[in-house]
């Protein structure tokens, strides 16, 4: 056995810690080896002594002052009780709540000030849808106006109408069916349409033009009260070229001698 | 009955009911006691470290975990107290415990009623006076039955075997200087 076994050993033989077999195995060990059993027996003693140490009793002063501390300090957490620990309390079961909310309402916010933002793409997003119904527009009354029927091409020149911004190639038909049309009713409801872009030249233009193709009395009556509504000069020949070279209706006749009057 | 465990008395003192500590200063005062006077602490001191212990607990009653037995964290704290106020002491320059000369002078004063065993005590004590601070604290600590050697070994920070081992040199040397001061 080495010393610090003998060290181990012998503090579990004196605090008891060895079971009956180690016990037995120590003390025959102890037997046979008289050295260790000296220095175990000096051990053995001062152990003793130790164990026998004794202290005085506390005093009762001790007692008291050691409960006085203690009630102070039952009171001081006490008053703590009330509101403290309440919003204490509140911190520590809703802290992460509270984080949570929070950055939900941060993101709420921020989505909000995207959607806003995103209005002006909604604005372009709308341009851009109008322009394409525009366009599909635009190719409806193309469409429309090269059909056989009658009152297809009239639907396509109603569907004129609804444009913003016209087209030079709508102007340019348009002005064809005003020319061209067999139809009475679609070249008046060409004329209709072409007003709401009298602004144009190219409009202008071509209504002048149109004004020596008329047979149509009505046509002839329409145009002309349009050419005073406008001023244009321009219809003046085209006029006299008509009352020279048809025969025309005499109330037309009339009319139209009228409207250069009034336009020169 | 499991209520009324050192363990769960504490447990109930680090959730608010601090009332409870008072049981525990019932049971453990007279052991602390002795620890510090034994230590060499003079008995007013001795009681006022007592009292530290005990505030400490209430201050630190929310690092109580539980693990291990209650005892041994309670006397991992008084060797705190004790150490930190022998600091302070010696700072200030404080004579504290006992010294040897006392002790002999205390003998002295008795020497006619003195039976053997009282008289072994007080040559106990000043050969204890006499030993390092550490090797005091570790023959005290063995001398109670309720802290095992692990237990020891926890407060002190070593092993087990270490532990054992730091015992018996300890006393080892305390009979040196016993026999030293008997043969004087």
């Amino acid at each position: 056995m080495n010393k610090e076994k003998f060290e181990t050993q012998s503090m579990d033989y004196m605090s008891g810690a060895m079971s009956a077999d180690e016990k037995r195995d120590f003390e025959k060990f102890l037997d046979g080896n008289p050295e260790y059993a000296n220095q175990f027996d000096e051990l053995a003693s001062t152990w003793k002594m130790i164990n026998a140490l004794e202290a005085p009793e506390p005093s009762p002063e001790m007692d008291e002052s050691f409960f006085g501390l203690l009630s102070n300090e039952v009171e001081k957490t006490n008053k703590k009780n009330g509101w403290e620990i309440l919003i204490e309390g509140f911190f520590m079961i809703f802290k992460p709540q509270l984080v949570y909310s929070i950055l939900l309402l941060g993101i709420g916010l921020g989505l909000g000030y995207y959607m806003n933002s995103s209005n002006d793409t909604n604005a372009i997003n709308n341009i851009v849808s109008n322009e394409e119904t525009e366009n599909v527009r635009q190719k409806l009354v193309l469409t429309l106006l090269e059909q056989p029927s009658a009152n297809q091409r009239l639907q396509g020149v109603s569907e004129a109408n609804k444009f913003e911004n016209v087209d030079e190639m709508v102007i340019k038909a348009l002005l064809q069916t005003l020319n061209k049309d067999s139809n009475v009713n679609v070249r008046l409801a060409a004329i209709e349409s072409l007003t709401n872009y009298v602004d144009k030249p190219l409009v202008r233009q071509g209504l002048v033009k149109s004004i020596p193709n008329q047979e149509s009395p009505i046509l002839q009556v329409t145009l002309a009260n349009l050419m005073v509504a406008l001023q244009e000069k321009a219809s003046i020949e085209p006029f006299k070229q008509l009352l020279k070279e048809k025969q025309l209706d005499t109330t037309v006749q009339k009319k139209i001698e009228n409207s250069i009057e009034s336009i020169i | 009955m499991q209520d009324l465990t050192d363990n769960a008395l504490m447990l109930k003192v680090k959730n608010g009911d601090l009332d409870k500590l008072g049981l525990l200063y019932e049971r453990h005062k007279k052991r602390l006691f002795g620890f510090f006077y034994n230590l060499g602490n003079n008995p007013s001191v001795s009681e006022d470290l007592v009292q530290n212990v005990f505030m400490r607990i209430l201050k630190y009653r929310k690092s109580y975990i539980g693990e291990g037995s209650f005892t041994a964290w309670m006397f991992r704290m008084a060797r705190n107290v004790n150490y930190d106020y022998h600091k302070k002491a010696s700072k200030e320059n404080i004579s504290t415990g006992v010294s040897p000369e006392e002790v002999k002078a205390d003998t002295e004063d008795h020497i006619n009623d003195e039976i053997e065993k009282k008289g072994n005590n007080i040559l106990l004590k000043q050969a204890l006076a006499k030993l390092p601070e550490e090797k005091r604290e570790l023959l005290i600590l063995s001398k109670y039955r309720e802290l095992k050697f692990s237990e020891i070994a926890k407060i002190i920070g070593c092993t087990e075997n270490a532990a054992k081992v730091r015992v018996h040199r300890a006393l080892k040397d305390l009979k040196t200087i016993f026999t030293q001061l008997e043969i004087a």
